[in-house]
């Protein structure tokens, strides 16, 4: 493994949220700032690039904390101002940026929504993607207002992550890391079908997709013990990703917006960050104690030297870092 | 000479004419159907006074073929109904073409035995040439995905396009092995609709368990599940499942037992109280143990827990909390139950239905092969429902057939590929028979690669005829522009087989190749025709038998 170590400026905000299950960055970030870090203490949000954070449920009054595991922007946000939340049984939407949020209940028993993933061309089709621990995949067909599960041929019910494919009109491709490995579906999350992984090297908790997968299919997932595995025929065949020889579970994965042309990678695991620029074949890694139980990241602006990276711990930390 | 053989068997020469005779007018009367553009066949009901049947199907058309009167052609004309309709019954399609190479190769193979070869010797020769055409045809095989392709191979069968995109989409859904049951509906369109989780028909033991009389059902959430197949006499049999159930603090609980005696029923109810603990109980899903132990087993697997059975002599005396299944939502009405949400081991479950595939791909038993099919199916969640309408009793009938008919041909494509359809997968194996016949020597053997060879062209010739177009200039411009060609006979042009436009599902394909063909070399073989006058049989379907793996 070569491994060299990377030096990473970091800028540490506490919040409120007791531990951060998730980020999300607008799609316009270098103009707006505007990000979302959901934890167990509600949903916040900061219009600063992570400087600074408030409530995002104040208009909701509620009176005790709405534990939120998962939020995703619109691709089109900066014209529609739509967020998505995932909170016990059910997603929230908000069309004003946060201001003011409708709910859409899940089916019963409440179910856990680990991950939301909408469709890059959500303007046109308003599809979007919830995964849930127990309950498998639920498809909204009408921009978030109702939900349904679809999980013909998923075996396994514990879904983790969701990675949409960038040519998603065109290939309806998405995939699921669950617990015993990763399942496909080329029909836009209406049936889903094995894929080669192995099994027994699940969970995968993270999955990443090349914003150039219509041509090079190429996806990655970090699974929890076993490390980091890719696959470069969508899917098909996978293997372990010859450099990485940490044993800690990958929380997250992000692949920079140009990649393969530039072939960087972060892995986050939950003590350290594993930046590669040579599409995994080594890696550069960071530890050091404030680093300790980072649960998720954001790379708004991707991966090139300088650029920031938002890290949440699972203590409700939140580390502003520059790639 | 017993009462059914009071015929006189019949001997060469008059076999080969006789039973040629019958076969002729099997195959002559389906030869219309075979093509996108099929002419219909009108068959007369005598007992009905609804006027003749129309059809267009060649395995129905030869379901409906009875007798014929005299006895010596009839031999062979039930040697033909009986392959087709076994075909019909295994790949829901491919009559025609197996009707028509059956001719084409039975009749040549007449002409060669009368001026002398080898019967035997030629039977031979003609199931290795059919072993070289089905791996040509293997060659030629491709996958086929998404519901616009699956339409397309919807339609090759049944040429109705709102039921060929249905089916299309259904199909993109569930999948090769998923669940579709097809139902008569009350409207006059056809409608689909997807169930989520998965459900047998087994219903509540009792009226009394009904929780919501609008939807007429119960539903449980994070419900503890007993799997058995055992019979239950005394309410004392149950309590340690009750007991066991309170102690773990499952509140919910569904009871699969196989027999229930009213007491132990009244027990259940008596406990059946919404603010203490919801009790359901049905019957264990299958006919006889050997079903119910497939049950049993395979809902173990995709709930967790143990399921007790009758023939190992289990009790719930010995139950303990980690023998119950766990799901996240059962439901049960008067006819059926469901589980949506097992949590048993999903790598468990994956391998169990790894195992059970494998099986399905390996076996040839037909029968296994529908239970395989139908525990696969369950397995993997969910399911679909199509609902045929139709202005009349009679046309939602037909029209339910010929979905079941499209239905069962779209799964075999799915699971087995597509070759280019119009009779171009066949002409394309032409090549590779050229070639062992410039190979071989013996007279019999140049006699069988030339009747297969031959014959291959005749699914093409009957589909231009049928379309009303020339078919030897057809076939010319065919040969001329190569195997990777078929001919479009709604455009009157060749195409490319590259776009697919043209796919039938290659396992039909390879069904009718091996069934007509090898059906022929078989009937080449026989010499003496034995009549029996008591036929039964003539009246019902073929055993389904075995399915050859091609």
């Amino acid at each position: 493994m070569n491994l060299s170590t990377v030096t990473m400026a970091t800028h540490l905000i506490m919040t409120d949220l007791q531990s951060i299950h998730a980020l999300a960055a607008s799609p316009t970030f270098a103009q707006d700032g505007f990000c979302c870090a959901a934890g167990a203490g509600g949903l916040r949000i900061s219009c600063d690039g992570g400087r600074s954070w408030r409530d995002a449920y104040a208009s909701l009054g509620l009176t005790s904390p709405l534990t939120t595991t998962a939020v995703a922007f619109s691709p089109d946000f900066v014209h529609d101002r739509t967020l998505f939340a995932g909170v016990p049984g059910g997603v929230l939407r908000s069309h004003d940026a946060g201001a003011a949020w409708h709910v859409a209940a899940l089916s019963s028993p409440p179910p856990f929504v680990t991950t939301l993933a909408v469709s890059p061309h959500y303007a046109e089709d308003g599809l979007l993607f919830a995964g849930a621990m127990e309950d498998g995949v639920f498809r909204s067909w009408d921009r978030g207002a109702g939900w349904a599960a679809w999980n013909f041929g998923l075996l396994d019910l514990a879904v983790y992550a969701l990675a949409v494919s960038p040519a998603f009109a065109r290939d309806e491709t998405l995939y699921v890391g669950v617990e015993s490995g990763v399942f496909r579906s080329s029909n836009g999350g209406r049936a889903w079908r094995e894929t080669t992984f192995p099994m027994e090297c699940g969970p995968v908790l993270s999955l990443a997709i090349s914003p150039n997968f219509a041509a090079d299919g190429t996806l990655f997932a970090g699974t929890e013990a076993n490390g980091l595995w890719m696959s470069v025929d969508r899917g098909a065949t996978w293997r372990a990703a010859s450099g990485w020889e940490t044993p800690s579970p990958i929380n997250a994965l992000i692949l920079g917006p140009t990649f393969p042309r530039q072939p960087s990678i972060l892995a986050v695991t939950d003590a350290a960050l594993c930046l590669s620029h040579d599409g995994g074949a080594s890696w550069q890694v960071q530890r050091s104690a404030e680093l300790t139980g980072v649960t998720c990241a954001v790379a708004p602006s991707g991966l090139r030297p300088g650029a920031q990276v938002i890290l949440g711990t699972n203590d409700g930390r939140v580390l502003l870092c520059t790639a | 000479m017993t009462s059914s053989l009071r015929l006189p068997p019949v001997f060469q020469p008059i076999t080969y004419r006789a039973f040629q005779a019958g076969a002729d007018r099997v195959v002559n009367a389906i030869r219309p159907t075979l093509g996108p553009l099929p002419r219909i066949v009108a068959l007369q009901r005598p007992l009905d006074s609804r006027g003749p049947e129309l059809l267009d199907s060649g395995g129905v058309i030869a379901k409906r073929i009875i007798q014929l009167p005299d006895y010596r052609v009839d031999v062979g004309a039930m040697f033909v109904r009986d392959m087709l309709w076994r075909l019909q019954e295994q790949e829901g399609d491919g009559t025609a073409t197996a009707a028509v190479l059956f001719q084409a190769a039975f009749n040549e193979g007449v002409r060669m035995v009368n001026a002398g070869l080898n019967a035997r010797l030629l039977q031979g020769y003609l199931e290795e040439g059919v072993e070289v055409i089905i791996g040509e045809l293997r060659r030629q095989t491709t996958p086929v995905a998404g519901p616009a392709a699956l339409a397309q191979v919807a339609y090759t069968v049944c040429h109705d396009q709102e039921l060929s995109e249905l089916l299309g989409e259904i199909f993109d859904t569930i999948g090769g092995y998923g669940r579709l049951e097809i139902r008569e509906g009350a409207g006059r369109t056809l409608q689909r609709e997807y169930v989520e989780g998965i459900y047998w028909e087994r219903g509540l033991f009792s009226r009394q368990m009904i929780a919501d009389w609008t939807r007429v059902r119960s539903e449980l959430e994070e419900a503890a599940i007993v799997f058995s197949d055992l019979h239950i006499h005394q309410p004392q049999e149950l309590l340690p499942v009750l007991i066991t159930a309170v102690q773990a603090g499952c509140r919910r609980l569904l009871l699969i037992a196989d027999e229930l005696s009213d007491s132990a029923l009244s027990l259940l109810l008596a406990n059946n109280k919404p603010d203490h603990m919801q009790i359901l109980a049905v019957k264990t899903p299958g006919y006889g143990q050997e079903q119910q132990a497939d049950f049993l087993k395979d809902a173990a697997v995709l709930c967790g827990g143990r399921p007790f059975l009758r023939s190992a002599g289990d009790r719930f005396t010995s139950i303990r909390p980690e023998d119950f299944g766990h799901a996240r939502r059962v439901w049960a009405d008067l006819r059926n139950f469901g589980v949506i949400g097992g949590r048993g081991e999903p790598r468990a479950l994956r391998s169990h239905v790894a195992s059970l595939r494998k099986l399905h791909a390996e076996t040839t038993d037909l029968v296994l092969r529908g239970k395989l099919q139908e525990r696969i199916s369950r397995l993997l969640g969910g399911s679909a429902t199509l609902r045929v309408g139709g202005v009349n009793v009679r046309e939602i009938e037909e029209r339910k057939a010929l979905a079941e008919r499209t239905a069962a041909a779209v799964r075999g494509a799915l699971q087995e590929g597509v070759a280019p359809g119009g009779g171009a997968a066949l002409l394309a194996c032409r090549p590779a028979l050229q070639r062992c016949l410039d190979a071989a020597g013996e007279p019999e053997q140049r006699a069988a690669y030339r009747i297969l060879y031959n014959a291959l062209g005749e699914p093409l010739r009957t589909i231009a005829a049928n379309a009303g177009r020339e078919p030897a200039r057809i076939l010319a411009e065919l040969q001329e522009a190569g195997p990777q060609h078929a001919f479009d006979v709604f455009a009157g042009r060749l195409v490319a087989t590259s776009t697919g436009a043209l796919n039938d599902p290659a396992n039909v394909i390879k069904a009718a190749a091996y069934a007509g063909l090898s059906s022929a070399a078989l009937a080449l073989t026989i010499d003496v025709l034995v009549h029996r006058t008591e036929q039964p049989s003539h009246a019902l379907p073929p055993s389904p038998g075995k399915r050859k793996q091609l």
